[in-house]
């Protein structure tokens, strides 16, 4: 029997949530991608804390929140200890992402569900890869060879191949079969008939309309439109993602056009983005690494673009029209949001969004048709504690040293009594801390997302299919009465006491890693005021998601033709429409399992392995047939001295077989073979070809499948007797072999 | 087939082996122009492509006339030095070769560079030229790049690189074809330096290894030692005020040499006040490429990218000409070209080399006959650019920061990876025989061939090289025993094999199967019941029905042929098509159109039809000398009726009867069987049912 196989998603099936997947081979257990949204929901990640003590391997598709997010809570928190894999750029990439994603939370919030070291550490170990590298994985995953390929989409972005004896299990999320400026395309299509695909419907409904020229025609005629009548331009982008093609985009056209706007590219990390990238040519598209090669032009060295790592900088810049790309997309927090709320009531600004935002963020409101015309938004900032709340927080600060120091020798006296190791004395303390920063998690926990999801919660627990449904601002009022204000006093004071707790560990952090980064030393608290922003300034969306389109997705996976396919990460429509498509036209094993339904994809193939003898081998006569050769055998098994099933030549006579025609015919081919003859032909109705006066040739049976998954051609050719008849069924046989 | 045979058993040992060749066009017992060829299984491949830098013109190319450039598969260019990489252009665009090249990222890129340079400086008579910038233009079209570790397949033949020391992008070239796992290093060091990673090593055991023997049985100074003498001769030179210069070639060790420096005056604030220059425009416009492929560097150099990029250099600044250099102070300034023929490092060389407070310091290899050599043995006096001679006062130091892998590295390596078979090429003969002497001294057991072939001389070995099918879908629903039958489609890709069923043929690969059926109309205006009578005596099985839709009678021929009648005037065949089918048609067609045509004649032909037993018997047996004659030429009628076949010497005797084949030669005697099974089945009457 073949390898097992089984697959049970643990987020992101039949609606847009983060992607992870669990893929045991063999009992072999791979996490594929261990996402979470700009929410850092926790209840998202609870499939997964229940299997993450029993993963072996993670492999890393792409470097954004959605595929590697709760990576560093998961090793931190929920005992996710296995070795990571990950191409450089989604290792270097995503570790910037998250530093932004750390960093933009903190300035607005007591965020504590990780921290830098627990980012650093999570992403220490990670094994890179190169691609197409066959990685043969040892001990218990002896046997299985892992290797990314290029999906396209972002930097380093992967399709990852999984094999063991023979047997391939691709997961391609994500993809991108066109070439873009920064990347090439995905080499998915040279993977065919693979055991198990695992891919995505995400846009099996979606059809992009426009070519990519027109595509950038209208995206710049639409920035420079706003740059001339003196507005600004925010584009929301991801830290490290689908922002490089951006980049390029602008750096291209304000040097062909000699613009004098300035560009601001503005994420925490934005200089260390550009530093890395610039030394990931050998990953880009054949162009870049073409034009770096011949003249030494890195297409990275952005002479239009100013990057920033604080906001002070934006606001010190001259005054004036610019654009400015600052994270995140979603809009829930980071630079893009507090300017956002800066620019959002002047109607000649423009937000332009580049792709679909996130489910439930204020991004995602933003783009809804009508766009709303009023949104609430909580705008939190991070201020230094004065007066008497210094006071009071250098009090707390002594009173908890005093407490732990007690504790400690406390536990010192009760390990002398119970004559314990010394290695739990270290440990101790921390067991202390954790418990009470769990106390500060479960106090506003559920609070906590009403500040960040504004009219719309998506309840964590269905499955069902939900679409986006806004509410109206009048609705939206009755919604914001509902808050009680003294919830937020309360908060307030929570989250002193987690800065508190987190606020020197953040800091001895950012001094090692990210010099440039600059946070407060000092002690600092987090103020909320709610805001109603009234957004009269132009909202665009134009689609730089490079994402392959529904019907490329159809392709794709008809030309991989996979004998059997898993479909993951769309709304439920999607996953419906794509899987009654394929299991027409593609192939009869479609599945889309549940969040935590297990699948059992394991192949019904058999299989077993025999050495062909020398003997047999020297009277075999291959046919070359496109890339591979193809022969009849006629054998007797026989045993070979390692004990291994051999197959000799036969001793008795061999009794003739079936002969076989091997071919693929194509009839609009096979017409102009016969008009290159001098034949005349032309199509008749029905798909026939007449061929000469009297002979017609047709397919029957059922036609129009790729891949040949239907069986066998059938082919009838039909005509009276003449010469014509026996000439043109020798130009028939002469397309195919005979076996 | 036969003269294979006769190697076969001249070479008992590996028989039923397929032979693999590997022929140095280049660096066979010499150091320069690496080239060497090497063919197995029908795919060839090429490793490296240089130039003999003593030579110039059409004597400085590897032999490339041994070889038919239009029959190699794949191109392999380790690194960028001119020595591996330099005759590519003359070979992608002056040749017919027309296979697939392979390099590294940053060995494109400053191939290109180098070469661009080369041509610009080699002063030779432009017939002499191999190449010019436009052939260098146009080969950076057909190279193709590959990352360290990345599996290339190219026609079967499977690849990857691991990084190899020495430079920048340097890389070992692992080949698989069908199993057989061929190491070609390569410049390769064990030793990780300043940004360098060390040589890795292989995780599977190759079973050949070529491998280089530049610095034979020598062993390297520890490189601390090595830095600390460098930088101890620099900063003792320019606090007593003297000038330090380093003559270095542009590209390789220059770089690291940079970054000792630059380190050293980091750590070092009392030096900040002395320049150091390095002067090469080729270098400088390299530095962007080593600034960009930081990745394939070592993790010391990406740890310190996280803070800056090492090689933008903080105390080291470049220079363009002798004309920008203020020459108030000491200082030190590091110079092309390495062997101080002419250009800067002359310059300065002739303006510094009677003072006795400056230094020269020599980093690495030299070549015979230049200035560098000949300084080493520190000369009285020596002759300046111009003519004229002067005193040799500066010190002149030599301290190798070669990055060639040195006897204990070599040796080291050699006995982790455990090759069965190595090649020693790039090397100096004598330097290559004592490698070799040693190399025998550590591996006593006598399973390790060592080999060193000449240039054009081809070293032959022979892999028995398995071959492995999977038999896969229908076929294998159950495992058979021993004496089972095994019947299928065999479909080869690559090197793998597979067998399935013809009906799984469109599942397991991209091919699929075909019926055609074919239909025919005759015109036949006589009764449907004689063709049924005449069918019925020339067939054995002729089935009669009728169809159920029309009404019509119709008739299945040999369980094949369906013959209709379709109407007053005509008749139809229907079958799908075979060799068979189409035999039995085309005798029907021919049976229908004599009925119409030539009734008189049925009775006579009856009487042909029935032929006697004997006389049947006599034609086969003639047909079937005649078959074995026009295969095996000398066929006589032996004894009891056999016959006896005779080929090259060897005798085979034949049973008629049985099939029996007699004879010592078992390659022959296989052969006559198959032979006279075909024969047989071709001449005795179609059997009934097929399957």
């Amino acid at each position: 029997m073949g390898t097992s196989v089984q697959v049970t998603p643990l987020c992101g099936v039949y609606n847009e949530n983060p992607l992870s997947y669990l893929v045991s081979i063999d009992g072999f257990n791979f996490l594929l991608d261990c996402g979470w949204n700009d929410l850092f929901d926790t209840s998202l990640l609870e499939p997964l804390s229940r299997v993450a003590s029993s993963i072996d391997a993670v492999l890393l598709s792409h470097p954004d929140t959605l595929h590697l997010g709760a990576l560093p809570y998961a090793m931190k928190q929920l005992g996710l200890s296995a070795p990571v894999y990950a191409t450089e750029p989604v290792h270097r990439l995503g570790l910037l992402t998250m530093y932004d994603q750390y960093l933009s939370r903190k300035q607005v919030s007591d965020f504590d569900l990780f921290t830098l070291d627990d980012i650093d550490n999570a992403f220490q170990n990670v094994i890179r890869l190169t691609y197409s590298q066959n990685y043969h994985l040892s001990g218990k995953g002896e046997g299985i060879v892992i290797a990314p390929h290029v999906a396209g989409h972002m930097l380093g972005g992967s399709i990852w191949k999984i094999t063991k004896d023979g047997e391939d299990v691709i997961y391609a999320v994500d993809y991108n079969h066109r070439k873009e400026r920064h990347l090439n395309g995905t080499v998915l299509q040279s993977f065919v008939r693979p055991a198990v695909l695992i891919t995505d419907a995400y846009h099996a409904l979606y059809t992009s309309q426009t070519a990519r020229q027109q595509r950038d025609k209208e995206f710049l005629d639409t920035i420079s439109k706003h740059l001339e009548v003196g507005g600004n331009v925010l584009l929301p982008v991801d830290t490290a993602g689908r922002v490089l093609e951006l980049l390029l985009i602008l750096e291209q056209h304000w040097s062909q056009r000699a613009f004098s706007f300035p560009i601001y590219f503005l994420t925490y990390v934005s200089s260390s983005t550009i530093d890395y990238v610039k030394s990931f040519l050998e990953w880009m598209s054949d162009s870049i690494s073409k034009s770096f090669e011949t003249s030494r032009d890195n297409a990275f060295l952005l002479r239009h673009v100013t990057l920033l790592i604080n906001k002070t900088d934006l606001d010190n810049a001259p005054p004036g029209p610019k654009v400015v790309l600052a994270s995140m997309g979603s809009l829930e927090a980071g630079f893009a949001r507090d300017i956002f709320v800066e620019w959002a009531n002047d109607p000649r600004n423009l937000v332009l969004f580049t792709e679909t935002g996130q489910f439930g963020t204020l991004a995602r409101m933003l783009q809804s048709a009508p766009p709303p015309k009023f949104v609430k938004v909580t705008m939190s900032k991070r201020v230094p504690l004065a007066g008497e709340e210094l006071i009071a927080y250098e009090e707390e600060q002594n009173r908890l040293k005093r407490e732990e120091a007690l504790r400690v020798s406390l536990v010192k006296e009760e390990e002398i009594k119970a004559s314990h190791g010394p290695d739990d004395t270290s440990s101790e303390p921390m067991i202390i801390d954790t418990k009470t920063n769990h106390d500060v998690v479960g106090s506003h926990g559920p609070a906590y997302k009403d500040i960040f999801i504004d009219g719309f919660v998506p309840p964590s627990s269905s499955l069902a299919p939900m679409f986006p449904f806004y509410d109206n601002t009048s609705v939206w009022d009755d919604f914001g009465e509902v808050i009680n204000p003294d919830d937020y006093v309360i908060k307030d004071e929570d989250m002193d006491r987690g800065a508190m707790l987190n606020g020197d560990d953040v800091d001895g952090r950012l001094d090692e890693a990210a010099a440039s980064l600059m946070l407060d030393t000092r002690p600092s608290k987090v103020i909320s005021n709610e805001l109603i922003v009234t957004v009269s300034c132009s909202l665009v969306k134009m689609d730089y998601e490079g994402r392959s389109d529904g019907r490329s997705i159809k392709s794709m996976i008809a030309h991989v033709s996979p004998l059997k396919l898993v479909l993951v990460h769309a709304i439920a429509e999607a996953t419906e429409h794509l899987r009654q498509h394929c299991l027409n036209n593609i192939c009869p094993h479609v599945y889309a399992p549940q969040i935590e339904e297990t699948v059992d994809v394991t192949s019904d193939l058999c299989a077993y392995k025999v050495q062909l003898s020398e003997k047999l081998m020297s009277n075999v006569i291959f046919k070359k047939l496109g890339d591979s050769e193809v022969a009849w055998v006629d054998s007797e098994v026989g045993k070979t001295e390692s004990d291994m099933r051999s197959l000799l030549p036969m001793t008795s006579a061999v009794s003739p077989h079936k002969p076989v025609l091997v071919g693929d015919l194509k009839i609009a081919d096979f017409k102009q073979f016969l008009s290159s003859k001098g034949v005349q032909v032309e199509f008749a109705g029905g798909g026939a070809l007449r061929c000469g006066e009297y002979v017609t040739l047709r397919k029957v049976g059922p036609t129009g499948q790729k891949g040949g998954a239907s069986g066998p051609q059938q082919i009838l050719i039909e005509g009276p007797l003449c010469e014509d008849y026996y000439k043109i069924r020798d130009y028939l046989y002469s397309q195919f072999y005979l076996l | 087939m036969a003269s294979s045979s006769l190697k076969r058993r001249e070479q008992p040992m590996s028989r039923d082996g397929d032979q693999l060749i590997i022929t140095p066009l280049g660096a066979g017992n010499e150091v320069g122009r690496s080239c060497v060829y090497m063919s197995f299984r029908g795919k060839t491949i090429l490793f490296d492509c240089g130039i003999h830098p003593a030579y110039s013109g059409m004597a400085a190319l590897p032999y490339f006339d041994e070889i038919d450039p239009s029959t190699i598969d794949v191109l392999l260019i380790t690194h960028f030095h001119l020595d591996h990489a330099a005759s590519l252009p003359y070979f992608l665009e002056k040749t017919t070769f027309k296979g697939r090249v392979f390099m590294t990222h940053a060995t494109k890129a400053i191939y290109k560079l180098l070469l661009t340079d080369y041509v610009k400086v080699s002063k030779v008579s432009v017939e002499d030229m191999l190449f010019d910038e436009q052939d260098i233009n146009k080969s950076m079209d057909r190279i193709e790049v590959i990352d360290f570790h990345q599996t290339v397949e190219v026609n079967g033949i499977k690849f990857w690189c691991y990084t190899a020391g020495h430079v920048l992008g340097a890389a070992m070239f692992m080949v698989d074809i069908a199993g057989v796992r061929i190491l070609y290093t390569g410049d390769y060091s064990r030793e990780e330096d300043r940004h360098l990673k060390a040589a890795e090593l292989p995780q599977f055991s190759p079973d050949i290894c070529i491998i280089e023997s530049t610095s034979g049985v020598q062993i390297h100074q520890a490189r601390h030692i090595r830095e600390k003498r460098f930088t101890d001769v620099i900063h003792s030179t320019v606090a007593q005020g003297g000038r330090v210069l380093i003559p270095a070639f542009a590209l390789g060790r220059a770089q690291e040499l940079l970054l000792i420096l630059d380190e050293y005056w980091s750590n070092h604030p009392d030096l900040h006040n002395i320049p150091i220059y390095y002067a090469s425009p080729l270098a400088k416009k390299c530095m962007a490429v080593y600034q960009t492929y930081i990745l394939s560097m070592n993790d010391r150099i990406r740890n310190q990218f996280a803070n800056s990029n090492p090689f933008v250099f903080k105390h080291i600044s470049p220079l363009n000409s002798i004309d920008d250099f203020r020459d108030v102070g000491p200082s030190v300034v590091m110079a092309t070209p390495g062997g101080l023929q002419s250009g800067l490092s002359r310059q300065l060389f002739d303006i510094w080399c009677s003072d006795k407070k400056n230094s020269c310091i020599i980093p690495g290899y030299m070549v015979e006959g230049t200035l560098a050599k000949t300084i080493i043995n520190e000369p009285k006096e020596v002759t300046l650019m111009n003519g004229l001679t002067a005193p040799l006062n500066m010190q002149v130091h030599y301290i190798s920061f070669s990055a060639h892998a040195d006897y204990a590295q070599t040796s080291t390596f050699l006995k982790e990876l455990m090759p069965p078979n190595i090649i020693l090429v790039h090397g100096e003969a004598n330097e290559m025989m004592r490698l070799k002497q040693k190399l025998f001294t550590e591996f006593p057991d006598g399973n390790t061939k060592i080999m060193t072939p000449k240039n054009c001389e081809s070293v032959e070995m022979y892999f028995n090289s398995e071959k492995m099918a999977k038999t896969i879908g229908r076929l294998a629903e159950k495992t058979p025993d021993v004496g089972d039958t095994v019947s299928g489609i065999l479909v080869k890709k690559g090197f793998t094999y597979q067998i399935m069923a013809p009906d799984d043929l469109h599942v397991f690969s991209q091919l699929s199967t075909a019926t055609v059926t074919q239909r025919i109309t005759i015109p036949f205006a006589g009764a449907f019941g004689v063709i049924k009578h005449r069918l019925e005596k020339i067939f054995e099985s002729v089935e009669f029905s009728t169809d159920e839709e029309t009404g019509l009678p119709a008739l299945k021929v040999h369980e094949r042929v369906t013959v209709k009648q379709e109407s007053e005037k005509h008749i139809s065949l229907q079958w799908s098509s075979d060799p068979i089918s189409d035999m039995v048609s085309d005798s029907i067609v021919a049976l229908v159109l004599n009925i119409s045509r030539e009734v008189p004649k049925i009775v006579v032909e009856e009487e042909d039809v029935v032929k006697s037993e004997e006389e049947n018997g006599k034609k086969v047996e003639k047909v079937i000398y005649a078959l074995l004659v026009s295969l095996f030429g000398d066929v006589k009628q032996g004894e009891n009726g056999k016959l006896v076949i005779s080929v090259d010497g060897n005798v085979a005797q034949l049973d008629k009867e049985s099939g029996d084949v007699e004879s010592e030669h078992e390659g022959l005697k296989e052969r006559v069987r198959l032979a006279f099974q075909r024969i047989q089945s071709a001449v005795k009457p179609i059997p009934l049912s097929a399957s």
